[in-house]
Parts: structure tokens; sequence; C-alpha cells
């Protein structure tokens, strides 16, 4: 059942139009806004080591952060969930998680291929997840 | 404190203090245990081993700090002396060198004098106090900062801010109709290339445009090199475009496209003889080049937009106190001040609309500039309306700075630096508070050009390099510079131009372009000079590793080897679509189709390392033959024979034969001359090597390159230009040219690596490759 699954998904994504809106334009990606830096808060992504990240978190944490915030946007959301609950497996009992789901509006430039158009620009949203990992009880109580 | 000096005394003594008859001493002991665990602890571990100066950080460390206690930060001095006086203090101070005596009295005259040879930035003595400095393109440029902050650099470049001053490049103004405009520049562009110079995106001057310049319908060959480009927005029909070229292509520019305007004249002259002959002379372009007319600055990082906010204050409402103003009245200037206001909580550049163009008018910087150096903080409260990032208002491009005009009387009424502190300490009523809408100090026109970064997130991470350039008018670098080093951003030179160019993986100076080929040979030069100057044991042997051109990339000799034809002219594709169709082959391991000129193209490839492994400049890039994937652990490079050996080994003990022989007379003779009384002989000596030497230097490393295809066990397929570890991508890569022909027998073979090899190694190692599509 699975596998007969996972194959209509396969052939439905390729039917899926692809986003560029025609092809007098090519589409160049922005910066998305971001929200609220701080030393606290980690954007996490997709081509940064998972385990990297993992250890960033652990060590924030122990150092007596009260809290830290992981920010995933679009495909990303994903590994933001796994670190977040592999934080949780980790700091058993010592952490809580409070999760937010939101939308980022990301804007595209569209740079005209052609001479007779002008620049143009659009707003694609993506869906993006803010997760608040606070202690609720420290570690040792001598650290 | 006193108290705990006076004497106590015990009871006995008539004191208020009884002592114990006996101690415990394991009571004694655990009571202090944490004074004697500390104390172990230093004794094992002794924090202070390094002197007071040595703590200071890499970039506050002085150079005569241990001798000159006035170089030291202040908080240090007392620590430092105590060191001091325990190890014996330093000799006083010598009298000052005679060199240092004997400095020009008038440093002024010096400066013009030292001018006279190469041109000096504005910030020239602010940077050769603080960089090593080189001659290139006419200029003495800085090439790195003293402090050892190449990593720093990338730092600044990547999460905060790095400032560049690139006044250098020669602003070149055109003006004329449009339409003519556009028909000079069709002969020396191509629209394959991308948008030209007439597209309407960049008409009406809200955004910078690049093109690549070729010699006059040559395309593909002649390449020139890549301008920059700007329209000042104005309504008559006469417009005026800015270039902003490289020095080492501005000349060539010129006369390219004076050569075309006269071409088109002619063509004119020729149909439109029979019909008019008035029209001719009144519609023709003027071609003006204007070094020196602006400064130009590039930051880049995302702070440098906060960088900016802080630094720049717009002027909103009329102006009283410049002179330039009667000359051009501004116009807009409250809308300006208002879109600066709502894009300035923008945290990054890479989010405004790409290669935007924004004129301001603002205060002068000297007014906004911080007590002490901090880094420019974002607003980050109030969220940015993703509305005003989508348009480019259209007033926001126009700029009183276009105007020639003023520019005299901008620099004619600026206030130095000790006018100014003059002014200031005259007038500020509270000491250290300077008023920052002074009327005595004019307002000056500036133009903001955003610059997009990385907008390929496949390429590379959205929005890296991604930044500022401001065009200044000529007499404010200075001030300018300061207030943006004040707000924290970090300076940089030529080094990091070409290391930033590395990372965003552009092509920087192209080999088929006359800077390009002028920049090979000079560090062709550099290299040379380092190999011979090296003993012969520490020499690389490069026959043995067989690597014939260790210091430049023939490009000529690989393109004729994968020809079989003499191939003397050629160039690097920068068809976008056929890079395009070029980078969907490699992708999907299709074989490549067939264009024009395949003999004399070369394709600008981006070279990841797969595993671990150091890229450098000139490495080969092979092709694979079909088992080396499996033993790529194993794949070296056999052993070569070098037959100069023995040759060398001959002529360098008759060279020692010969030169005691020499010596043998000499002595002689000298013997001879002191019986006879003679003068004595001048040592000659000669920069040129000698004969003997300039042999064997051509026995280590034969200077004719015959063929480069099949000197290895493998074939060579191109070259790497720019080879170095990428902070980037957390590897080694490199920006390579692979001759067309040896990618398409790569595919054909159905693969899409390379293998790569340092100059240095007999270590092939795999690479991937990507199509390079921003050359």
């Amino acid at each position: 059942m699975a596998d007969e699954n996972t194959q209509q998904k396969k052939e439905e994504s390729k039917k899926r139009p692809k986003r560029h809106p025609n092809k007098n334009y090519a589409l160049k990606k922005r910066l998305p806004l971001k929200p609220v830096d701080g030393d606290n808060v980690i954007f996490i992504t997709k081509k940064t080591n998972f385990k990297a990240q993992l250890d960033k978190c652990c060590d924030l944490l122990t150092r007596g952060e009260k809290e830290i915030i992981l920010h995933g946007l679009g495909a990303a959301i994903q590994r933001c969930c796994n670190l977040a609950l592999q934080l949780e497996i980790l700091f058993s009992g010592t952490c809580q998680i409070e999760v937010n789901t939101g939308t980022v509006d990301c804007v595209d430039d569209l740079e005209p291929l052609t001479e007779e158009l002008d620049f143009d620009s659009q707003v694609r949203c993506s869906s993006s997840i803010h997760i608040r990992i606070f202690r609720n009880a420290m570690l040792g109580a001598n650290q | 404190m006193e108290a705990s000096e006076e004497p106590e005394f015990d009871a006995t003594l008539g004191g208020t203090e009884h002592l114990p008859y006996s101690a415990n001493s394991l009571k004694f002991a655990s009571s202090r245990s944490v004074e004697i665990a500390a104390m172990t602890e230093s004794i094992l571990r002794p924090s202070k081993t390094k002197l007071v100066f040595q703590t200071l950080p890499v970039h506050m460390r002085r150079r005569v700090m241990s001798h000159n206690s006035k170089r030291l930060p202040r908080k240090l001095r007392k620590a430092h002396l105590d060191q001091l006086k325990k190890s014996g203090l330093p000799p006083k101070q010598k009298r000052p060198s005679r060199k240092y005596r004997r400095r020009p009295a008038n440093l002024l005259e010096e400066y013009n004098r030292r001018q006279k040879r190469n041109v000096w930035l504005e910030t020239h003595i602010w940077h050769a106090k603080r960089f090593h400095m080189t001659e290139r393109w006419g200029h003495r440029l800085p090439y790195a900062p003293c402090d050892k902050a190449f990593r720093a650099c990338y730092r600044g470049s990547s999460a905060h801010c790095l400032l560049q001053d690139i006044s250098y490049y020669t602003p070149i103004q055109i003006i004329g109709t449009e339409k003519l405009i556009k028909e000079m520049f069709a002969k020396v562009t191509s629209s394959v290339c991308g948008l030209g110079i007439g597209a309407m995106a960049y008409i009406n001057g809200t955004r910078q445009g690049t093109i690549h310049i070729y010699g006059i319908n040559s395309f593909p060959f002649g390449y020139i090199g890549k301008v920059q480009f700007i329209w000042a927005p104005c309504d008559r029909t006469n417009k005026s475009l800015w270039l902003f070229v490289h020095p080492s292509q501005a000349n060539l520019i010129k006369s390219v496209l004076e050569e075309a305007v006269s071409a088109q004249d002619q063509d004119d002259y020729e149909t439109t003889k029979k019909r008019r002959k008035l029209e001719n002379g009144a519609e023709s372009i003027q071609i003006k080049a204007m070094p020196g007319n602006f400064n130009r600055f590039r930051l880049t990082g995302p702070n440098s937009h906060a960088v900016l906010v802080q630094s720049l204050k717009c002027v909103n409402d009329g102006i009283k106190n410049a002179k330039w103003v009667s000359l051009h009245k501004p116009l807009d200037l409250e809308e300006k001040a208002q879109y600066w206001q709502t894009i300035s909580t923008a945290s990054s550049p890479a989010q405004l609309p790409a290669n935007m163009v924004v004129g301001l008018v603002v205060k002068d910087p000297r007014l906004s500039r911080p007590q002490q150096r901090t880094k420019a903080k974002q607003d980050t409260n109030t969220e940015i309306d993703t509305d005003s990032l989508l348009r480019i208002p259209h007033f926001i491009s126009n700029s009183p700075l276009w105007n020639v005009k003023i520019h005299e009387s901008i620099k004619k009424e600026s206030m130095t630096n000790g006018q100014f502190i003059q002014h200031v300490t005259k007038n500020q009523l509270v000491p250290g508070e300077v008023d920052e809408d002074d009327p005595a100090l004019q307002c000056v026109p500036v133009v903001l050009v955003q610059r997009p970064g990385s907008q390929n997130p496949e390429y590379k991470k959205i929005g890296y390099g991604s930044g500022w350039d401001i065009i200044l008018p000529s007499g404010y670098a200075l001030p300018f510079w300061l207030t943006f080093i004040m707000f924290g951003a970090r300076s940089g030179g030529l080094r990091e131009t070409e290391s930033l160019a590395f990372e965003m993986g552009e092509c920087y100076l192209p080999p088929d372009s006359d800077a390009g080929k002028e920049n090979e040979r000079r560090i062709k030069l550099e290299l040379r000079e380092r190999y011979f100057r090296l003993p012969p044991s520490k020499r690389v042997n490069y026959i043995k590793i067989a690597i014939n051109s260790p210091f430049v990339c023939p490009w000529n000799v690989l393109l004729s080897d994968w020809s079989e034809n003499q191939v003397n002219k050629y160039f690097v594709l920068r068809n976008r679509t056929i890079l395009n169709d070029i980078q969907e082959c490699i992708t999907k391991k299709r074989s490549l189709p067939n264009i024009e000129n395949a003999i004399s193209c070369l394709v600008p490839v981006y070279v990841k390392l797969v595993a671990k492994g150091s890229l450098q400049k000139h490495s080969l890039i092979c092709l694979p033959e079909a088992g080396d994937f499996a033993n790529l652990k194993t794949l070296f490079e056999p052993h070569h024979e070098d037959p100069n050996e023995k040759i060398r080994k001959l002529k360098r003990s008759e060279h020692i034969k010969l030169l005691k022989k020499i010596r043998k007379s000499k002595i002689k003779l000298k013997k001879k001359e002191k019986t006879a009384g003679a003068e004595k002989l001048r040592k000659i000596t000669t920069i040129e090597p000698s004969e003997y030497t300039k042999s064997m230097r051509e026995l280590w490393l034969p200077s004719k390159v015959e063929s480069v295809r099949n000197v290895a066990s493998r074939q060579v397929m191109g070259y790497v230009a720019q080879g170095a570890f990428s902070f980037t991508e957390a590897c080694s890569c490199g920006i390579g040219y692979i001759a067309f022909h040896a990618l398409k027998h790569l595919l054909n073979n159905g693969l899409n690596q390379v293998l790569v090899r340092n100059t240095t190694s007999r270590k092939y190692r795999l690479a991937n490759i990507m199509i390079v599509k921003d050359t």
C-alpha cells in the first residue's frame, strides 16, 4: 500500500506545473524577511550539517540559556521539527517545546529575458515554523 | 584597609585575640581546601605565561609594543610597566633616525611628487598606514590589510560589513540620443549575453545594468570586459549614460567606443549624404572619460544596510546652505527621505529590489559619527512592509550628482577636517555634542546602487555578496569613509575583491580579455621568480610529476590539442541559452549540442571537490578513465623520468670548475696589481641573469610548451584559474575553463565528474562541475 501511495505522489508531483511564470522572465530569489535575531535564535537550513546545528543547540542549552528559538522555512520545516524532537529526547524532562506556525511572504524578482520588458516582482507565500524550547528545570543543580 | 594594617596582639600581650591551645590539622586543611585547590591548579597550569601585550588580540598588536608602552591600550600600561621592571627596563628611546629627521618638511609637496607616477585614491594615506600597497593599472592600490584579517574579511562579507574603496573604476559619460547610443552599443555587444544597454528595464535609470563589451563586430572574439552602466534619468532627448569601467580596460573601451562612433558617422554620412547633411553634426555622441570625478565605495554584507542607514541622514526640506543647489536644484527630497525611512528597517540589502539606484541628498557625514567605533545595529522591532519592496518608485533615482557642473562647486565648498574641528570647537555650547543641522556644512548628493548578491540558491546561498555601492562627489571620500569605519565596517583591499569574486563563483578578469592575459602574465612572473629563488633541493621537480606549465594556463595549446588545428584566438562562452543547455546536459549526462566556433571555445566551470583535499591555482582538470572511480584512493600519477637531471648535474659541476678557474686567475691578477699599485676594479652587478642561469632554468622548466593533453596519464581537459578553500561551500573549490571539445568527450563517455590534480602533487581527486553562468 505504502509503495503505491508514494508512487502516486511522485506522479502527481511530476504533473504539477513548474513555478516559472513564463518564458519571458527568469526567477531570481531574494532573501526572505527575518524575524528578530539574537544569540539564542537559530535559523535551521537544509545546507548546514544537521549534527552541527544540534550541537549548537545543546551547547546553548547546557550553557544556561533559558530558552532557544528555532526558525524553519519551507523545506527546512521538517529538519527543524526533527531537531526540536531530538533536543527533547536529549534533555528529557528538563525541556519543553512550544510550536508556532506561520506564513512568510517571500519576494521574488522576475528578471526579463527580452529587451522590451521591465523588471517585475512577485510575492510567494512560504510556510514557516517557530519552535521555542525552554528549560523548566536545570540539569544538575550545581551547574 | 587602614584598620587591617594596625598591629593586632593576642590576649597575652594585651590584645583581644585569643589563640587556641591546639590546632586540628584536618579541620585546618579542610577549611582551606578551596584555596589549596586553587593554588595547586595555578602551579600546575599557570595562566599568566604570557606578557601583557601578548594577551591582546592580533589586530590590536602594534610593532614595537614591548618597547613603547604608549602603543598599548591605557588600561594595560601599568601592568605592562610592572612586568618590564622585573625583566629590566628597555633602553631609553634613541635619537630619531636620520631618515626620520630628514623627512620632508612639506609633506603635501612630497605627496604630490609621489603621485606623479601612480594615481592615488583620496583615501590613500589612510590606507597606506594600514595596508600593503601595490601598483596596479596605473594606480597605487591597497592590496590587503596588515592585520592578517583574511578570515575576518570573509566574515565581514558574509555576516557583517566589508568596505572597499573602488574609486579606481573610471567613469565614462556618454551623451547622445537614445537611438544613436543603442546603435553604437549594438556594434560592441551581443544580445545573446544577456540584456543590452537599451533594455526597457534599464532605460529609465532606476536600475544599474551590466554588459559585456567586445571589439567592434568581432563577437565572440575580442572580449574586452564587463561594464556597469547607469542611465541618468532625464526627460530630454539627449540622454546621458554613465559607464563604470575597470581601469585595466578603461582606455581600450574608450577607444573602441570612439571608433564605433566614427564608423557610425561614416555609415550615416553615406546614407544621408544625398538627403540631408545638416543633421549629422547635431546628432553626434560625446564620450568623456572622467577619472577622479567620483568616489565609489563598495559595502558588502548584510550589515552594510545598517551602516548606511546610520551614517546617511537625508536632508528633507529646502536646503539653504549649499551653493551647488543654485546650479542644480535637487528634486523630490521629501519623498526620497520618506522612502529611505521605509526601507531603513530591512535587515539586509538582499531584501531590496535588485540593482536599484537611489539618489539621496545627505547631511555631512561627520555630523552623524559616533564617539567610538560601534557596530551599527538594525532597529528590528518594526517589520518592513512587503509592498515597499516590490516596486521602485520612479522619483528615487534622479540625482544632482550626475550633473557635472556642480562637482567643482561641491569640492570648493567642502570643509577640510581641520576647518571642521575648528568650527565645531568654536561653536559648540555643550562639549562633545554636535549639532546635526549645522548650516555651515553643505549637504552632499550621493547615489546608492544596490547589489543583489547571489539569487540562485542552487549555486550559492541566497544573498551572499549582497551590498551597496555608494557613489560620492570627489573631495568627500575621507569623511564618508571614516564614518563607515566608525559604524563598524571592516576595510578590505584588492585581495578581498579577488576572494569575493571567488566565493561568489564569478570569473575575475577572464582569460580571453587583454586585462586577464596581463594578469596571468603578472602572476606567472611572480610565481616563476619565487620558484627559482628556492634552493634546488626545495624546488618541485615538475618534469617528474608531468606538469609542463605550472605557472600559467596555456589555453592556446590546450585548444589546439583538442581540435587538432592550430588555435590562436579563443573565447569564453557567454551565450546564456547555450550555457543553460550545457548545464542541463551535465546534470542529465546527455551529450552536448553543436555550437559555432567550437574549436576555440572555453567553457567556464565551477569545480567542487567531492571529498577532502585542496585545490590551487593552475591545477589540471583531467578526463577520468573507465576504472578510475573504483580505485580513487590509490589514483596517482606515476613517476616520470627527468632526462635533464643528468645534464643539469654535469653542467653544474662544469660551471663550478669554471668559477674556480676564474677566481684563481683573479687572485693572480690582484697580486700583480698590488705590486703595480693599480686601481681597484669595481664589481659590476647585473640584474639580467647570466647565460648559465638561463640555460639551467630552461632545464628545470622548459619554456616551450608544445602539447598538454597527453603529457600525463590522464588527458588534460582544462585548467583551474582560481582555486582555494571556499568558506561558503566548506570545501575546496575552483573556477576553471574546459575546452568545449573536451567537455563533449567527457559527456559522450557518459560521465559528469572530472579529476583534478594540483601542480605540486601526483594525486588525482574527484570533483563535480557546474557551469558558471555569471561570467
